[in-house]
C-alpha cells in the first residue's frame, strides 16, 4: 500500500514503542506488518493495550479514550487514530 | 480506627512516564507487569456441596442443574482446548471442587496457575498447587447457623495452617462484621493469611445478609483496623477497601466487563471469558465470575480482582490513585497467584475510584 513519509515514520515509530513496551524478540520497526491484527494474530490484551496507549499519549501528547481501545486493532490503525487526534486537537 | 482521609482525584492527567520515574513506583509497576499475560476463565467442578449456606450463589438460577461430568479425560481435553484459545489462568469453584480431588489433578497438570474456591472441611492433596481461597463467613457459631456447618473453622485451620497455598477469604455479611476481629485474631496466631470479600447479593435475595449504607461503612472501618493490626497475616490495601465498599458496586464503579454485562468481544474479559458449567457447557450470556449476583450489589474479591485490575488506563491520573491501582493490583496477585508475595502497600490513605478517561474529563 503506497504510504507517505510521515505516515510510514509514524508506523515505524509506533512499531518501536510496541516491540519496546511487549519486549518483542523476533521483529523490528522495519519488518513489523503495519496491518497485523494485534490482537487477534499478535495476541495481545487490554492491559497490554492500556499500556501501549499510555506511551502513546505521552509520546503524542494526545489522550485516548478508554472506550477505544477496540479501535487500534492495527499499527496502521493506531496512526490513524493518532494523526485524527492531533487534527483535532489542531 | 476510620478511614476518612480521603482525596478526590483531579481532572487533570500526568505523563505516564512522569509516575514511572519514581523509582519506588517504577519497581512495583515492573514486578506487577509481569503477570498482565493471565487470562482467566471460571469452571464449576460439581453440582455437589457438603455443606448448604444461606445466599449460596451457586444455588440459585439454572447451573446447579446441570449434569456432572466426572470423565478425567474430558477435563483433560477441556483444559488443552482452554490452552489453544488463550486462557492461562483457571478459577475451579462451585460448587465444592474438594469433592472431585482427582479432577482437580488433571486440571492442574495441564494448567499450572488457578485458584480453587473451597469450603475447606476436606483437604485438597498437596500436589494439586493452585492457590487455594478457603471461604470463612463468620465465627463458628454464626457458621454453624448459616452454613449448618459445625467447628468450621477450626477445621480449616487444621487443615491449611501454614500451607503456603493457602488464603482464607472472610466475607463480609450485614451480620458478621464485629466478628471479624475474634476470626483475624484466630487466624493471625495460626500462621494463616487472609484476604477479605463483601457479601454480594444473588439475584432476588433480600435476606439478613444484605449490605446496606451503613453495613458498608463499618465493613470498610473494620478492613482498614485488620489491615493494620496484621500487616503480614491481612493480603489488603486501602484501595480494596474503597472499591468494595462504596455504596456503589463493582458494576457502577469500574463498568464490568464480563460478558454478562458486555456485548463486546472484541478485546479483554469480553473476548476470552468462559464460565463452565459442570457439564462442560457455558451461555454467553450469563457468564461473569459469580453468576447469579445481583449486579448492582456486586462487590465480590473475584469480580474486582478482574474488573479493577483491567483499569489500569483510567489510574494513571494522580501518584496516589496509580499508587493504589498498584496495590490493588499486588494484592490481587498475592492472593491469586501460588509463588506471589505481596510487597508493603504504597498508598495508606483512602482514594476514590476514578471516572472513566475521557477526554472530555482531561487535560493532556
Amino acid at each position: 500500500m503506497p504510504q507517505n513519509n510521515d505516515l510510514k515514520d509514524m508506523i515505524q515509530h509506533v512499531a518501536g514503542i510496541i516491540i519496546d513496551e511487549l519486549k518483542l524478540e523476533d521483529v523490528t520497526p522495519d519488518t513489523f506488518d503495519p496491518d497485523l491484527d494485534l490482537v487477534d494474530e499478535l495476541g495481545i490484551d487490554s492491559m497490554d493495550l492500556a499500556t501501549i496507549a499510555l506511551v502513546l499519549q505521552d509520546e503524542y501528547k494526545i489522550v485516548i479514550d478508554e472506550d477505544d481501545y477496540p479501535k487500534l486493532k492495527t499499527i496502521r490503525l493506531i496512526c490513524e487514530y493518532i494523526e485524527e487526534k492531533q487534527a483535532t486537537r489542531h | 480506627m476510620r478511614a476518612n482521609l480521603s482525596i478526590k482525584p483531579k481532572p487533570s492527567r500526568p505523563k505516564f512516564s512522569d509516575l514511572l520515574a519514581d523509582p519506588v513506583i517504577r519497581r512495583r509497576w515492573e514486578k506487577v507487569r509481569r503477570y498482565f499475560f493471565l487470562r482467566e476463565s471460571t469452571y464449576d467442578m460439581t453440582n455437589r456441596c457438603n455443606i448448604r449456606c444461606d445466599g449460596c450463589y451457586y444455588y440459585e438460577g439454572d447451573k446447579q442443574f446441570a449434569v456432572e461430568n466426572l470423565n478425567p479425560g474430558d477435563w483433560r481435553a477441556l483444559m488443552r482446548s482452554e490452552k489453544d484459545r488463550g486462557i492461562t489462568y483457571v478459577v475451579l469453584a462451585g460448587a465444592e471442587p474438594s469433592l472431585v480431588p482427582e479432577l482437580l489433578q488433571v486440571c492442574y497438570d495441564e494448567m499450572p496457575l488457578g485458584c480453587i474456591a473451597t469450603n475447606g472441611f476436606k483437604k485438597i492433596p498437596e500436589s494439586v498447587g493452585y492457590k487455594i481461597h478457603i471461604s470463612v463467613w463468620g465465627n463458628d457459631l454464626t457458621s454453624e447457623r448459616t452454613r449448618r456447618a459445625k467447628n468450621l473453622l477450626k477445621k480449616q485451620i487444621e487443615n491449611y495452617r501454614g500451607d503456603p497455598r493457602a488464603v482464607f477469604v472472610y466475607t463480609y455479611t450485614r451480620e458478621n462484621i464485629h466478628e471479624a476481629d475474634e476470626v483475624a485474631a484466630e487466624l493471625a496466631a495460626h500462621d494463616c493469611r487472609l484476604t477479605f470479600n463483601v457479601f454480594s447479593s444473588p439475584l432476588g435475595y433480600n435476606g439478613a445478609l444484605r449490605h446496606h449504607a451503613a453495613s458498608l461503612a463499618q465493613t470498610r472501618d473494620s478492613m482498614v483496623t485488620l489491615l493494620h493490626r496484621y500487616p503480614k497475616q491481612v493480603l489488603f490495601s486501602y484501595y480494596n477497601a474503597v472499591a468494595h465498599t462504596s455504596l456503589q458496586g463493582l458494576h457502577d464503579l469500574y463498568s464490568c466487563s464480563y460478558p454478562r454485562c458486555n456485548l463486546s468481544q472484541d478485546i479483554g474479559l469480553g473476548r476470552s471469558f468462559r464460565q463452565y458449567r459442570t457439564d462442560l457447557n457455558w451461555d454467553r450470556s450469563v457468564a461473569c465470575c459469580v453468576p447469579d449476583t445481583d449486579c448492582d450489589d456486586c462487590r465480590h474479591y473475584a469480580a474486582g480482582s478482574a474488573i479493577v485490575t483491567a483499569r489500569l488506563y483510567r489510574h494513571v491520573i494522580t501518584p496516589d490513585t496509580f499508587k493504589s491501582w498498584l496495590d490493588y493490583v499486588d494484592t490481587y496477585l498475592a492472593v491469586w497467584v501460588t509463588g506471589y508475595e505481596k510487597s508493603e502497600n504504597l498508598c495508606d490513605r483512602v482514594v476514590e475510584p476514578p471516572p472513566p478517561a475521557r477526554e472530555s474529563l482531561m487535560g493532556v
